[in-house]
């Protein structure tokens, strides 16, 4: 047997502030105190294999809030070494006059593995005492197989587990073991540790314990009526996590499986496992969920949640496009998806993850359609008016985050992230991005004074925040170029929009989230357009506000279909308005939700449209003539969006308010199969989108 | 006066799952009940200067996990808005509350209260400790210190010459000017900058009500000073208390005044003022979150 000299101990970050002994039938205990608080965490010793330092990383931070006792035990550290008196029994009455000495009334005790016996032991039996219990890595029963005993031919992995190879071969034994306690990659630290502490004691204590130890407390387990928390690793290969788990569920106690982690998670995650056991003794343990599951940093694979905008059906196509493209450059990146209905037809239809809280979301769809009148939408005010929806939306947020780390948080529009975020940016715990293809809210002429004073006012807040907490948008990322931003300024003294844009922002170019059509006969003959029709296709995106607009166009028809006799209009209800609703007309084709109609659009002669974005951008990438109805009230739509056409010299803008039905019908005889010389649109903003994006992974 | 056509009201985040009025001397109180968690979260009308939707911010997060039920004050939303000074007596207050535990089934509950709601608080956990499990009083309007500068300080009975500031706190310019009034005392109530919102929505909210009903509740009994003291030092349940250090209408003395008598424990919100559930609405609802939880 090889003897090494006992290594010095190293500088300890806390140091007792009561030490003593406590002799029973002449085995001498050494105990320790740290602390004042009020109540009192007692960590029990476990297998004398090794002593109380292998709390050490637990007690200078718990000593910071409770009043913290641990003990060696008999055969280890500075407690006595006798040949006999290793039954459970012992364990248990050292812990009870340890207790008795440090004036102990009420404490919490926490076991880890063996330890995890007297745990029990004094839970049932002084339940006067033990006011919680916490058991890292336990079992309720285990028992040394006869061979234990005798010589065993092999040595490999568990043959070492012996108490011939023990004596003969300690030390190997020793950095055996604790590879496997702490089997987490990158261990060395915490097996040296365990090492030195077994070379504190003799393979000759370890197998006289074992003569006497005995592992059964099973017909205790009805007497625990104090609160327990279990903790266990998922890789623990010393006692596995059956074992805990099974445990936890006879004491009808919550149980939290730390994924990832080996048998001494206490030494290797004690930042988690100090948190944990802070929690419990603060507030004992919570009762849902039975079951909770950490992973460890290493074990975790990368994930995104992708916050996308229900406002309009236009974000869910460029948000797939960009999740498409970060796949692309990191292929083991999983993407849950926070969304709402319509968004979440074009999430299900492509076959993304949606995150279940997704159904819990407060609708805000519902609430800007009620918003809505006739072809009108005051989207700055009904956006106020849903400052309720959106606190609702973030607490949600915030609790899938809180519970569940994602290294990633993409939001595009999602105003309650990005608000409430600069509101409380401690509540940031993973990298963000934001992208948006406006910036700036902007009044509408008959708003007034008031509301020219309420936007910006809004838009100054925005602009404090970032201007105080920079950290928190880590790409601030534009879906468009410098010049498709609107040059006003932000409200009086304050700067112009694209200036400040231009500072803050990266540019991805625009995101159409497909390619452009290559061969144009062909996608209509797909689609079942002859060559001799003249294809109109009329729709209002995702939005339910929209139906106004139908009807005008469908009134049109009759007249438009007089002045173009080839016209074949087809009227797309979108998802969210019933197309019984709707009027009908001899000809008139009138279709519910369309996959693909970007498909649709590509191949039409006109669409006639309202003045969204996405669609609009749509048919300027594949060159089509269209005709656009800015919503009234609609800042986004008659600012930003028409500013943005103008530039691609894209598309015929119409007033709702003038526009009768003869008028449409002149407009679409017009403007139908009319070439058109718009400027290009860029097919890689999505790729650049997500090279932004990929950086912070 | 002017009287604005009330509002239509924006569309919620979480509707009730159960709505219903208690009747108590011919005056009917409306009170919602959301969500089937425990325990259960009683957040308590304030002065009938505004209803229940005060608490709109809170509602939807508490009651993912808690049962919540609120209820409108009498004088304002749905419930009846009697104009006898006697009706609002804070003992009144507390008794609807009690009829609205009894009508929801609820046997013990965490109240949640704001500034003057305060009072009915204290009433309810110092009388009815059985029925309370806890206590969150949000820039309470206690009389255990004073306010630091002139408000609710003026002749509230005579006509001023001016009204200008506090001197709105008068029955004469509620009467003439009663949306003026509102916005002041709103604009007092959220000294935050960009509170737009929160100021139009509690003005908005006033204008539910009339200046007679407020005028009611200005000759009401209160709880006073001895009378507060007595109570808190009765409160036997964990008590939170969170306090705006930019109240400009009560001040921060009160908050911490009723921590110190109730042994509760005090988070003073930096920067807040009279109405931190509403500016800040995540920061209070995690706070109230970990209250409620720690009482498990």
């Amino acid at each position: 047997m090889i003897v090494t000299e006992q290594a010095r101990e190293q500088t300890r970050a806390r140091y007792p502030d009561e030490e003593g002994y406590v002799e029973r039938e002449g085995v001498r205990i050494f105990w320790e105190r740290y602390g004042e608080g009020e109540r009192t965490i007692t960590f029990l010793p476990t297998w004398n294999i090794i002593h109380s330092r292998c709390w050490k990383a637990q007690v200078p931070y718990l000593a910071r809030h409770f009043r913290v006792v641990t003990f060696d035990p008999r055969g280890n550290g500075k407690s006595s070494r006798p040949e006999t008196g290793y039954a459970l029994e012992d364990y248990h009455r050292d812990a009870l006059s340890v207790l008795d000495a440090a004036g102990v009334q009420r404490t919490v005790v926490v076991g880890f593995s063996d330890g995890t016996y007297p745990a029990i032991t004094l839970a049932a039996l002084a339940p006067e005492l033990v006011e919680g219990v916490v058991l890292i890595g336990a079992e309720a029963e285990s028992e040394n197989p006869e061979e234990f005993w005798h010589r065993r031919d092999g040595s490999e992995g568990w043959d070492k587990f012996n108490a011939v190879y023990w004596l003969e071969h300690y030390e190997e034994f020793l950095g055996w073991f604790f590879a496997q306690v702490s089997s987490e990659p990158h261990s060395t630290k915490q097996i040296e540790d365990s090492v030195g502490w077994g070379l504190d004691t003799t393979p000759e204590i370890l197998v006289a314990n074992e003569r006497e130890f005995e592992r059964r407390i099973t017909l205790l387990l009805a007497r625990v009526r104090c609160p327990v928390l279990a903790i266990h690793g998922l890789e623990d290969t010393v006692v596995e996590p059956e074992h805990g788990i099974s445990l936890a569920r006879e004491l009808g106690a919550p149980i939290v499986l730390l994924e990832g982690s080996g048998h001494g998670p206490q030494m290797r995650d004690p930042v988690k496992v100090n948190g944990l056991l802070q929690e419990f003794v603060e507030s004992g343990p919570s009762p849902e969920p039975r079951v909770r599951t950490w992973t460890r940093a290493a074990s975790r694979c990368r994930r995104a949640l992708y916050v996308s905008s229900p406002i309009g059906l236009g974000h869910a196509r460029r948000d797939v496009a960009i999740a498409k493209e970060l796949r692309k450059l990191h292929p083991d990146l999983q993407i849950d998806w926070l969304a709402q209905h319509p968004v979440t037809a074009v999430l299900e239809a492509e076959g993304e993850r949606i995150h279940p809280a997704s159904a819990e979301l407060a609708n805000e769809s519902g609430h800007i359609e009620s918003e809505s009148a006739e072809h009108d939408l005051h989207v700055f005010q009904a956006w106020r008016r849903m400052d309720e929806i959106l606190v609702a939306n973030f607490m949600l947020f915030h609790d899938v985050v809180r519970d569940d780390p994602y290294d990633l948080w993409i939001g595009d529009e999602a105003w309650e992230v990005d608000y409430y975020l600069h509101e409380n940016p401690e509540l940031k715990s993973a990298a963000y991005v934001w992208l948006t293809d406006f910036v700036g809210w902007l009044p509408m002429a008959d708003g007034g004074e008031r509301e020219a004073f309420l936007t910006a006012d809004y838009n100054a807040e925005m602009i404090e925040h970032i201007a105080r907490f920079p950290r928190v948008r880590d790409q601030a990322i534009f879906v468009g170029n410098p010049e498709d931003v609107v040059s006003e300024p932000f409200g009086p003294e304050l700067p112009r929009i694209r200036d400040w844009t231009e500072q803050h922002y990266d540019f991805a170019g625009y995101v159409t989230g497909f390619e452009p059509v290559a061969d144009r006969e062909r996608l209509r003959a797909e689609l079942g357009y002859s060559p001799g029709e003249q294809v109109c296709i009329v729709t209002v995106g995702g939005s339910g506000v929209g139906g106004q607009l139908l009807r005008r166009v469908i009134d049109a028809y009759p007249p438009a279909k007089e002045l173009v006799p080839e016209l074949r209009m087809i009227v797309v209800a979108g998802p969210r308005i019933d197309p019984a609703t709707l009027p009908e007309e001899d000809g008139l084709e009138v279709r519910s939700y369309v996959h693909d109609l970007y498909r649709h659009l590509a191949a039409c002669d006109l669409a006639v449209v309202q003045g969204g974005l996405t669609t609009a951008m749509e048919l300027t990438a594949n060159g089509r003539p269209f005709l656009y109805f800015p919503l009234r009230h609609h800042f986004e739509q008659n600012f930003h969006v028409r500013h943005r056409l103008e530039r691609y010299g894209a598309g015929r803008r119409m007033d709702f308010d003038e526009a009768t039905p003869d008028v449409i019908a002149l407009a679409i005889a017009e403007e139908i199969g009319r070439e058109v010389d718009y400027l290009p649109v860029e097919t890689d903003g999505a790729a650049r989108a997500a090279a932004r994006i990929a950086e912070l992974l | 006066m002017t009287v604005a056509e009330r509002v239509r009201e924006q569309t919620r985040a979480r509707y009730p799952d159960e709505e219903g009025y208690v009747e108590r001397d011919g005056v009917r109180v409306f009170w919602e009940s959301y969500g089937e968690g425990k325990p259960t979260v009683m957040l308590l009308p304030t002065w009938s200067i505004v209803h229940s939707r005060v608490w709109k911010l809170q509602i939807p997060y508490l009651a993912r996990r808690c049962r919540v039920v609120t209820f409108d004050p009498r004088g304002n939303g749905k419930s009846d808005r009697p104009l006898e000074a006697s009706a609002y007596d804070e003992h009144e207050l507390a008794a609807d509350a009690l009829t609205v535990l009894d009508a929801t089934e609820t046997e013990r509950a965490v109240l949640v209260s704001l500034s003057l709601g305060a009072h009915r608080a204290l009433l309810l956990a110092a009388r009815h400790p059985n029925r309370v499990a806890g206590a969150v009083f949000i820039c309470p309007s206690v009389p255990l210190a004073l306010r630091p500068g002139d408000q609710f300080s003026y002749d509230f009975e005579e006509p001023l010459g001016a009204y200008h500031g506090w001197a709105k706190v008068n029955r004469h310019y509620w009467l003439v000017d009663f949306r003026g009034f509102l916005e002041f005392f709103f604009s007092q109530m959220f000294t935050e900058p960009h509170s737009t919102k929160q100021i139009e929505d509690c003005v908005g909210w006033g204008l539910e009500t009339t200046p007679e009903v407020l005028i009611a509740t200005a000759y009401a009994a209160q709880v006073k000073k001895d009378q507060a003291r007595a109570l808190s030092s009765q409160i036997a349940c964990p008590v939170l208390v969170l306090q705006g250090t930019e109240d400009a209408i009560e001040g921060s003395a009160r908050g911490m005044a009723l921590a110190q008598a109730t042994g509760g424990r005090l988070v003073l919100l930096e920067g807040s003022g009279h109405g931190p559930h509403a500016r800040d609405p995540a920061r209070v609802n995690l706070l109230i979150r970990e209250f409620v939880e720690s009482l498990s």
